[in-house]
């Protein structure tokens, strides 16, 4: 690959990317919190929303942890536990397990969204698109899960270096990633074609997940009313 | 003792004709939007049934209501863990075609000038898709009047205990009216199951909303509300419900449900509660004892300590004035003749009914007397008490005999001064009722004025904020913004 382009989309891209994910999902949730919502079609057609929603949704958080963790991790830490080949051996297991479970479910959701009649003439193009633009970028990660399986430790090692030099402003983090499969590129490019879209789309209900469920003091709401205090 | 005011209403089913007036009324107010074509806050169901949505009292299925775990209360559907794993597939999620779909008709076609080889009929077309429908399989109110097969209508819940084989015989059959809201419930289900704390009661008169500000659509209030009250929009996809009509009430004016009701079975009024028990009265171990434990939370508004200590509180003087006058306070504690519907769902809810009687089963007229002194006795009404029993008072027969001997003797005293020109005290011995009590039930139940039903006291928004700001503002628009154009040129009756 040109080295020009090479440094553009390896070194720069990711910056824009998270520069207008960032600046997108802020003045999203500034200015119109109340349209953020789960858009959720299970009212009109239950068929292969339970295991399609539930295999998605648990596969895909289970993925990001996992990208999350291994990219970002530094070498010297995983090091007091594991070697780069043992991390490497868990990220392949994880990765094919759960991305797997992932696709198949989004599989059923598209699936379910193009048949079911209801479903399909009460989508937009949109909700059609992100599910097809989802399925295409997981389909590329499950590949690149079978080329890391079949490739050195050091290539592994190179991905994790490429990302924590990425964030760490580093000018040649590109480089670090020059020579590896064009998969491995079309995954990481498509990933960030997604963030630099994710605030303008329903992936936005994340943002909306709602842990304080958790920390509610019992279960009941009650808004105070008119009652007159003592002044 | 932490006292609190709430609005709440009785219904007399005593004198419901079924007629659906308060259905209609509140769909025109509040659901004929898109999402929520098939959405009916208020509905009214032919008893025996399954009703709407299909076989809804069947928690086993819906997970509605509360449980006791290991004495502990805590949504039947699971803890807030166990809520919170549902979030991406709600398995007890009721679908669309538990209601039904909703459907209209090409009307424009009959008025077209094309020229038809046969008359031109309009054909129903689905409200979702658009698309025409072959056949209408379900409606909001299916088994009117006991449509169906006794087979289909008899699977509901309330048969359970009872050998039903008898009632599907003609000479047996039976029927009643149960007209169903949002119950604004003292210790609601759909509260408790919203994970984005969106749903909530209002302090100051016990209104249960959704603040669709705040819903993100996660659906589980609908599986929690075991009246099934709570309805997703599918279009905003979002829940809405019941409103008890705020807007009206806070203005002193009763819901457009209760407003509208032509049979005047319909009563509001402010009862005044000790919120500190609430938990405590939805945890008892026995759910026959639940009644009487919902009946103990409630405050007398004549004792002058609970009016010192509700002045104290904060209660305004209106709010106390209208509970003294409460005709729900009445009929609910202190004649016994309306019960809460469910009370094994451990919600408290504070929509009360007064049960129907029915006509007396033809063994008595044959001459095989049913009479217990002049009073017919209860066993010999058509409607089965245990059936009536297993709807209002989680099976229990003795408060719903009482009641229904109470209305009865209130009949047969009155019947004696206004025809009769005598007033016949035995007829209410062993009812617990005296000659005046039967005169003010008598003007409550029977004369019904509008002045009687409805004490409801203006709010005092005042107290609570600073409405300045909201000058100007939107109002209450129809969930599309201020207005939307879309809404405005709406097609009159709905249609397409």
């Amino acid at each position: 690959m040109n080295n020009y382009i090479n440094n553009l989309l390896f070194t720069y891209l990711p910056h824009i990317a998270m520069t207008l994910f960032w600046f997108g999902v802020i003045t999203r949730i500034v200015k119109t919190s109340k349209s953020l919502q789960a858009e959720s079609s299970q009212f009109l057609s239950k068929k292969g929303q339970r295991w399609g929603g539930n295999l998605f949704h648990y596969g895909i958080i289970l993925v990001f942890i996992g990208h999350f963790m291994g990219l970002f991790t530094p070498e010297h830490f995983y090091h007091l536990f594991m070697t780069t080949a043992t991390k490497k051996i868990l990220a392949v297991i994880m990765g094919s397990v759960f991305g797997t479970a992932a696709v198949v479910g989004i599989t059923i959701l598209l699936v379910r969204r193009l048949k079911d009649q209801r479903i399909r003439i009460n989508s937009s193009i949109a909700d059609i698109l992100l599910i097809a633009l989802l399925l295409f970028e997981m389909g590329l990660g499950l590949i690149s899960v079978a080329i890391s399986a079949g490739s050195s430790v050091e290539n592994y090692a190179a991905l994790g270096e490429w990302a924590q030099k990425v964030i760490t402003f580093q000018p040649d983090a590109g480089v670090v990633i020059a020579g590896h499969s064009l998969i491995y590129k079309l995954h990481i490019v498509t990933g960030l074609f997604i963030f630099m879209i994710f605030p303008y789309t329903k992936l936005m209900h994340m943002f909306v997940m709602p842990l304080a469920y958790f920390f509610r003091s019992g279960y009941q709401l009650v808004r105070r009313g008119f009652t007159k205090r003592p002044a | 003792m932490k006292i609190q005011a709430q609005i709440a209403m009785v219904l007399n089913l005593d004198k419901c004709i079924g007629c659906h007036t308060c259905s209609v009324t509140c769909k025109n107010v509040w659901t004929t939007r898109k999402g929520m074509e098939y959405a009916w806050f208020n509905n009214v169901e032919t008893k025996p049934g399954q009703g709407y949505p299909t076989d809804w009292e069947n928690q086993d299925k819906w997970k509605g209501g509360w449980v006791l775990d290991k004495s502990k209360l805590r949504p039947r559907m699971g803890n807030k863990a166990g809520i919170m794993k549902n979030i991406f597939s709600n398995p007890y999620l009721p679908q669309i075609d538990d209601y039904y779909e909703p459907f209209t008709f090409n009307y424009s076609i009959l008025h077209s000038s094309a020229k038809f080889v046969t008359p031109p009929s309009a054909r129903p077309h689905s409200m979702i898709t658009g698309l025409p429908m072959e056949k209408i399989e379900k409606g909001p109110n299916w088994e009117d009047d006991l449509g169906g097969a006794f087979e289909e209508r008899s699977k509901e819940k309330n048969f359970d205990d009872i050998d039903k084989e008898i009632y599907s015989k003609f000479e047996n059959a039976f029927m009643m009216y149960l007209p169903r809201l949002c119950e604004h419930c003292l210790n609601p289900t759909c509260v408790a199951a919203c994970p984005s704390g969106a749903i909530y009661k209002r302090e100051d008169d016990g209104i249960v909303l959704i603040d669709q500000d705040r819903c993100r659509g996660w659906r589980q209030c609908v599986s929690a509300c075991p009246y099934k009250k709570i309805y997703f929009n599918w279009k905003t996809k979002r829940s809405e419900k019941c409103t008890l009509c705020y807007p009206k009430i806070e203005n002193g004016e009763p819901t457009i449900c209760s407003e509208t009701c032509v049979g005047r079975i319909r009563y509001i009024g402010v009862m005044l509660y000790d919120a500190e028990k609430i938990k405590e009265s939805a945890s008892s171990e026995n759910p026959v004892d639940l009644y009487q434990s919902h009946l103990d939370i409630f405050l007398d508004p004549n004792n002058p300590e609970i009016i010192a200590e509700a002045r104290k509180q904060g209660i305004p003087d209106n709010f106390i004035d209208a509970a003294q006058k409460s005709p729900v306070y009445k009929m609910a504690v202190e004649w016994k003749v309306a019960f809460p519907l469910h009370p094994e769902y451990r919600t408290l809810s504070m929509v009360w009914y007064t049960p129907p009687l029915s006509p007396i089963q033809e063994e008595v007229e044959s001459g095989k007397l049913g009479f217990n002194g002049i009073i017919p006795d209860v066993d010999m009404l058509r409607i089965p008490v245990k059936y009536l029993a297993n709807m209002f008072t989680a099976g229990d027969e003795k408060p719903v005999r009482e009641a229904l001997v109470k209305m009865l003797a209130m009949r047969a005293f009155m019947r004696g001064k206004t025809v009769e020109n005598s007033e016949d005290e035995a007829v209410l011995s062993g009812t617990g009722l005296t000659a005046e009590m039967v005169e003010e039930m008598y003007r409550y139940m029977a004369i019904a004025d509008y002045e009687d039903r409805f004490v409801i006291p203006v709010s005092h928004k005042e107290y609570a904020f600073d409405a300045f700001g909201d000058k100007a503002g939107c109002g209450f628009s129809d969930g599309e913004g201020c207005g939307s154009m879309e809404s405005r040129l709406k097609n009159l009756f709905g249609g397409m």
